[in-house]
């Protein structure tokens, strides 16, 4: 039999073996030369004692029970300490087994050097990259910090303003007694545009951060201080109402010193309006309130300028000014919206020559809580300027087409078109397009049974960018109609620029035109007009028989008014 | 049924899923809830289970970051403390409507296990604290001895780098047959022993730099102390430190050698865990 004695001795790897209590039994050649202990002096010795504390402690931690459970651990990385104190780099495997004597561990060590070595430089690098993330992070968070911040005068911009007027209205859940509420005070330079033209723009640069710094002055040091636009500055501070009004004269104090520009000295004044925001806010509505907050602010500071130059004003809840009405309204049209307090009213169209009914035209209405039904004036304009249009607009579309096809299914007159007012802003809103596309598609309406009609302001309040849109929904097939034409530019430039079918001639016209030479030769023009350009001319607003025969001697090819019908319910359109 | 065949159930909800949760033994007997401690995963008390399960109902589970935790739940800042794994306990019985509970726990769960007995004393019977120690360091101010001095601390972190990649493939869920250990005969381990090394660096950390022991005299539960002999991270004094000023504890001393006694000596360790079991309240 062999001596397997011998190769277990002069095993390439040192290896030891241990009895249940962790203590030595036996250790080869290999290994005593290697680490310059004696087998008789490691007989009897617990094997963690041979590593470093920071090993052993993981040895007992982690190795150990690993091996108690598995049976087993492969290459941990630790160091065997020698007897003069030097340390060996070693890779430890083991297995426990069942042994003649018991259960019995085998350790095998390999030599290490390189390998810890490696692992040391890997995990070097490995923190080094940590680190460089965490520089890449803070680099990011200068980056946002540059985004928040208005290059010229190094104030906040708007978007860093509303970040820190959200931040002030979600902490302000608590009455700290003292009160002081986040507070907005916006300022108005009167006269900068002067300055801009006659000096130039360097000047007019250096002009704002002068005017930058004072305002900087002026306020607390817990202020936030930005530029939210061209000359408009804003202060955001948490005052109370005295406090603001003392902010609010230090700043036009400071305002009213003149500035030397190129040698010139200039007097620029400002107007200051202010706005508290002292209601708790819940974070999902800060940045609501936020803009709510802004623009109230703005126009208290309109309400100032309007007194004179140099004044301030503070928003009061429940001002009855227009611009608080506005604000009123908007916010409850924006809940009108969502509550399904629209309503669409349709007024009919006949074909003259036929006497037969054409069309409707969509018409909105506000089925309001406590003021009863609202007619368009007393809340498009409003809507139109706030950018509610776009809300307010699609879903007058959607309801409107969807009625047509609720017609349809109940047997209405074959080919009925349904005309839909579009407003200046929506027509500018690149969504537009893709909406009216899908409202039809959804609905399953052709789009050649949608007139869209457009007034002439809105067309040529930008031209360009009217044209590429009605070039757009000209595509997908619906008809276009100028409205209220004679009203505005009434040019014929535009008609012929712009791929429009219909004309739309303005009631004021038509009222007229049979007691009034004039605004029968315009009404005349008109339908001549629209036939020479190829269009369909429809006159709007008519009340009398003898209007409408008038209209038919012209050759007009619709009609709609109080003489065929007032705008009624969907329910009343087509009776049955 | 051999109690010890019982299957081991894994228990739905967040907490369970979360932690691996697993119950097994007599669903209406008096509830044993084992925490192990460094180093695997709850399959460390594999040996203690068949001498508790007849008559108990033993709920297990791996702490965060260990054996099969979802250690996508690990937060480095919450877990910075072993507040949040004392939570982790707390929220296991919640989840699971235990009550009157006896807590085993091992090595670091111990400090857990106060912790979690601090704030909801009206949760547990019991605590038993195997191989526990409240602080590793040597305190001259008061002489006590925990047994490593701060120039230690150093060499542990380096020990822990250095095997950062040996935990790193380990992490892979490789499920280990060993039939071949010692007294299992016929018995499979499924065994994850798997150590996720960033949270076992934290857990090593916070054990080594934080003194537990002005928690000790907040404990009300009654508590029993075993300790195991030449345990290499807790010297004896530790545990007299622990029975002197843990109110009504119990020390036991087992024959049994290392720090995990429960592995190398279940049947003593669960025989003196028997030995000191409190009735029903």
């Amino acid at each position: 039999m062999r001596d397997y004695a011998e190769l277990w001795e002069h095993a390439p790897s040192g290896h030891l073996l241990l009895d249940d209590d962790g203590l030595i039994t036996a250790a080869n050649a290999t290994f005593t030369d290697w680490t310059g202990h004696t087998a008789a002096a490691l007989v009897g010795t617990p094997f963690p004692k041979l590593l470093p504390i920071g090993d052993r402690v993981l040895y007992t931690t982690h190795s150990l029970p690993q091996l108690m459970v598995s049976g087993r651990i492969a290459e941990a990385s630790v160091q065997v300490v020698g007897p003069d104190g030097s340390r060996h780099p070693a890779l430890l495997s083991a297995t426990r087994v069942e042994g003649a004597d018991g259960p019995e561990t085998r350790v095998a060590l390999v030599d290490a050097q390189q390998r810890r070595r490696y692992e040391e430089e890997l995990l070097a690098a490995r923190r080094r990259a940590e680190e460089s993330e965490a520089r890449i992070s803070q680099a990011e968070a200068e980056l946002a910090e540059l985004v928040h911040h208005d290059e010229l005068t190094g104030l906040l911009n708007r978007p860093g303003l509303l970040r820190a007027l959200r931040g002030r209205l979600g902490a302000a859940r608590t009455d700290r007694g003292d009160g002081a509420v986040p507070t907005v005070l916006f300022v108005d330079l009167d006269g900068f545009k002067t300055v801009n033209d006659a000096l130039g723009h360097a000047s007019g640069d250096e002009l704002l951060q002068v005017v930058a710094r004072r305002i900087r002055c002026a306020s607390r040091a817990s202020a936030d201080v930005a530029r939210f636009a061209g000359d408009e500055f804003v202060v955001l501070d948490d005052v109370t109402t005295s406090g603001a009004a003392r902010v609010a004269e230090r700043l036009l104090d400071l305002l009213a010193e003149p500035v030397v520009l190129q040698g010139v000295e200039v007097v620029v004044t400002g107007s200051v309006g202010i706005c508290a925001a002292d209601v708790p806010v819940a974070e999902p509505d800060a940045t609501e309130i936020a803009e709510l907050v802004l623009r109230r602010a703005d126009h208290a500071m309109y309400r100032a300028k309007a007194q004179g130059t140099g004044r301030w004003t503070a928003h009061h809840p429940g001002d009855s000014d227009p611009g608080a009405d506005r604000l009123l309204l908007l916010e409850q049209l924006r809940s009108a919206i969502r509550e399904g307090e629209l309503r669409v009213h349709y007024q009919p169209r006949q074909h003259l020559p036929t006497g037969r009914l054409s069309g409707v035209e969509a018409l909105v209405r506000w089925q309001h809580p406590t003021r009863g039904l609202l007619q368009p004036a007393a809340f498009i304009a409003a809507a139109e300027q706030s950018g509610i249009i776009r809300e307010l607009g699609a879903w007058v579309l959607t309801e409107a087409v969807e009625q047509a096809v609720r017609w349809d299914t109940a047997g209405g007159p074959a080919g009925l078109q349904t005309a839909v007012n579009l407003s200046a802003r929506q027509l500018a809103d690149p969504d537009l397009v893709p909406l009216v596309a899908r409202t039809l598609a959804r609905a399953g309406l052709p789009a050649s049974r949608l007139v869209l009609e457009i007034t002439e302001t809105a067309l040529m309040s930008d031209p360009d960018a009217a044209l590429r849109s009605l070039q757009e929904l000209k595509a997908l097939g619906v008809l276009l109609a100028v409205d209220d034409f004679g009203t505005g530019f009434s040019s014929f430039t535009y008609l012929k620029r712009f791929p429009v079918d219909e004309l739309q001639i303005d009631r004021s016209f038509v009222t007229g035109m049979t007691t009034d030479a004039g605004d029968h030769a315009i009404v005349a023009s008109c339908v001549h007009l629209a036939h020479a350009m190829g269009l369909v001319a429809v006159a709007e607003g008519v009340e009398t028989a003898a209007e409408r025969d008038a209209l038919r001697a012209l050759g007009a090819d619709q009609a709609q008014g109080y003489f065929f019908s007032r705008p009624v319910p969907a329910a009343e359109v087509l009776p049955g | 049924m051999d109690a010890a065949m019982r299957p081991t159930q894994v228990l739905p909800g967040p907490v369970a899923e979360r932690l691996h949760v697993t119950s097994t033994g007599d669903p209406d007997g008096p509830v044993l809830l084992l925490a192990h401690g460094f180093g695997c995963d709850q399959g460390m008390w594999d040996g203690v289970l068949p001498h508790v399960s007849a008559d108990h109902r033993v709920v297990r589970y791996d702490l965060m970051g260990y054996g099969r935790s979802d250690v996508s739940a690990w937060d480095p800042v919450r877990y910075s403390s072993l507040d949040a794994h004392a939570e982790d306990i707390l929220a296991i019985c919640a989840e699971l409507d235990l009550h009157d509970v006896t807590l085993v726990a091992h090595s670091v769960s111990t400090m857990m296990a106060l912790l979690a007995a601090v704030r909801e004393p009206e949760r547990f019977r019991q605590v038993f604290l195997v191989a526990a120690s409240p602080y590793f360091l040597e305190d001259p101010a008061d002489g006590y001895d925990g047994g490593f001095s701060a120039a230690d601390m150093a060499e542990v972190a380096g020990a822990l780098d250095s095997n950062y990649f040996t935990w790193a493939e380990a992490m892979a869920p490789v499920i280990m047959g060993t039939p071949d250990v010692p007294g299992n005969g016929a018995r499979l381990t499924a065994s994850f022993c798997r150590v996720d090394p960033d949270v076992a660096r934290q857990l090593l950390v916070i054990m080594f730099t934080t003194d537990f022991r002005p928690l000790l005299p907040r404990v009300t539960t009654p508590t029993v102390i075993v300790q195991s002999r030449a345990d290499a991270l807790v010297p004896p004094s530790v545990g007299d430190h622990l029975r002197a000023h843990l109110t009504g504890s119990t020390l036991v001393q087992l024959e049994a050698v290392g720090h995990c006694p429960h592995i190398s000596a279940p049947e003593e360790t669960a025989a003196a865990i028997r030995a000191h079991l409190l009735p029903r309240r």
